[in-house]
């Protein structure tokens, strides 16, 4: 182990660390500490240091700086803490279904179930969390959160306990298409308002499709006891076709007067840091 | 990692501040890393260097605030070895200093007085 060894070392460490941040903040750093190094280097060995002494401070400045550069690179990188804070509250959220299995034999998930609501709410924490960075527009990024919202209501009350009947029935499987209108029609809109609000119009529409489908088929099914009361499947699917309105009516809103979401302003770190 | 309180400075950072302070009036108006990592660890009596991150993430952070400004060394000063980032206490940094030194409790007869100019790398 020579100090020379370690120097590469850290500066690899420097650029592993600094990449993809904006030029001047990356240089800056990968600079200094180069600077910083050979100092150190050069310090040592006028002092008359072993070669072996001056690697191991080294090393041991640059392990102990680890926490502190990973930290530094996230203030630096918005997306890489953006995805770090959906990652702890949904982190948290689970917590509360773990913590509840500890404590009363009512809730009993598995890890599938952990898992799936760990897609459900990360999915939906991240692309709150790209709307929110990509749209400045109050009203615009409010039809965005109620749209994810809905989404993810709809996606765990199917899952969890049926949005018609049980979770197992077939006709659950009918939110996978609304959301699927929902989500291509998203990406046919590339985020313009009035395109999302036509994508939301439609799965609104959809969604009172799929409980037209889900009413006629218990009508015709049998008894409506059995099948779930008719007021259960209109609530239900009522309430979504509300809330998949309501994101489409303030998409439109948003949408009176621009043709492309309003870009937030750019939030990355401070270049000289 | 130590959590900071809002308006208020990491002990990092206000040591930091302190060495910034000592060598301004000693007539060194710039440090550069490495010389503050020497002066931290006089400073402490510790045998270790502060680590490259910690260092340079508190200095980073206290010029963010305006406590310290740097600026790049000439290429000439630098001599054929690595040109060092430079860095100055501001006046609100020199404040920010003076108010850490003087919360601070008075240092005992015994204690050893720590050199507070890094020597010349």
């Amino acid at each position: 182990m020579t100090p020379e060894r370690i120097a590469t070392l850290v500066a690899r460490w420097a650029r592993l660390y600094t990449r993809r941040l904006p030029a001047p903040i990356a240089e800056r750093r990968i600079e200094e500490l180069g600077a910083d190094v050979h100092d150190h280097i050069a310090h040592e060995r006028a002092h008359g240091t072993g070669d072996r002494l001056i690697a191991l401070g080294l090393l041991s400045r640059l392990v102990r700086g680890l926490p502190a550069d990973v930290s530094w690179r996230g203030r630096h990188s918005p997306v890489a803490r953006s995805v770090v804070r959906v990652a702890l509250v949904t982190a948290a959220i689970l917590l509360v279904p773990l913590v509840a299995m500890q404590l009363s034999g009512g809730v009993a998930w598995s890890p599938a179930d952990f898992a799936v609501a760990a897609v459900l709410i990360g999915g939906a924490g991240l692309l709150q969390q790209l709307t929110a960075r990509r749209v400045s527009d109050l009203t615009y990024r409010a039809a965005a959160g109620l749209a994810l919202a809905a989404g993810f209501l709809l996606a765990w009350t199917a899952l969890a306990v049926g949005v018609v009947r049980e979770p197992d029935d077939p006709l659950n499987a009918m939110c996978a298409g609304v959301l699927a209108v929902g989500a291509v029609g998203a990406v046919l809109a590339r985020g313009r308002p009035r395109g999302m609000a036509r994508a939301l119009l439609a799965t609104a529409l959809a969604q009172a499709l799929a409980a037209a489908v889900a009413l006629v088929a218990s009508l015709a099914g049998g008894p409506t006891d059995r099948l779930g009361s008719v007021a259960d499947v209109l609530g239900v699917n009522g309430l979504f076709v509300l809330l998949f309105a309501g994101s489409a009516w303030l998409f439109a809103r948003a949408g009176r007067g621009s043709r492309a979401p309003v870009p937030a302003p750019h939030r990355s770190g401070h270049h000289d840091r | 990692m130590a959590r900071r309180k809002p308006g208020t400075l990491l002990p990092i950072e206000t040591e930091i501040l302190e060495a910034a302070l000592a060598m301004q009036r000693t007539q060194q108006a710039t440090f550069h890393g490495f010389g503050l990592a020497q002066t931290l660890r006089e400073q402490r009596g510790s045998r270790s260097l502060t680590g490259h991150g910690t260092l340079y993430k508190a200095l980073g952070r206290l010029e963010r605030f305006g406590l310290l400004t740097s600026t790049w060394e000439d290429a000439p000063a630098a001599e054929g070895r690595p040109r060092r980032r430079l860095y100055a206490l501001t006046q609100q940094g020199a404040e920010a200093a003076e108010r850490a030194l003087a919360a601070r409790p008075a240092p005992s007869a015994t204690s050893p007085v720590p050199r507070l100019a890094p020597k010349p790398a």
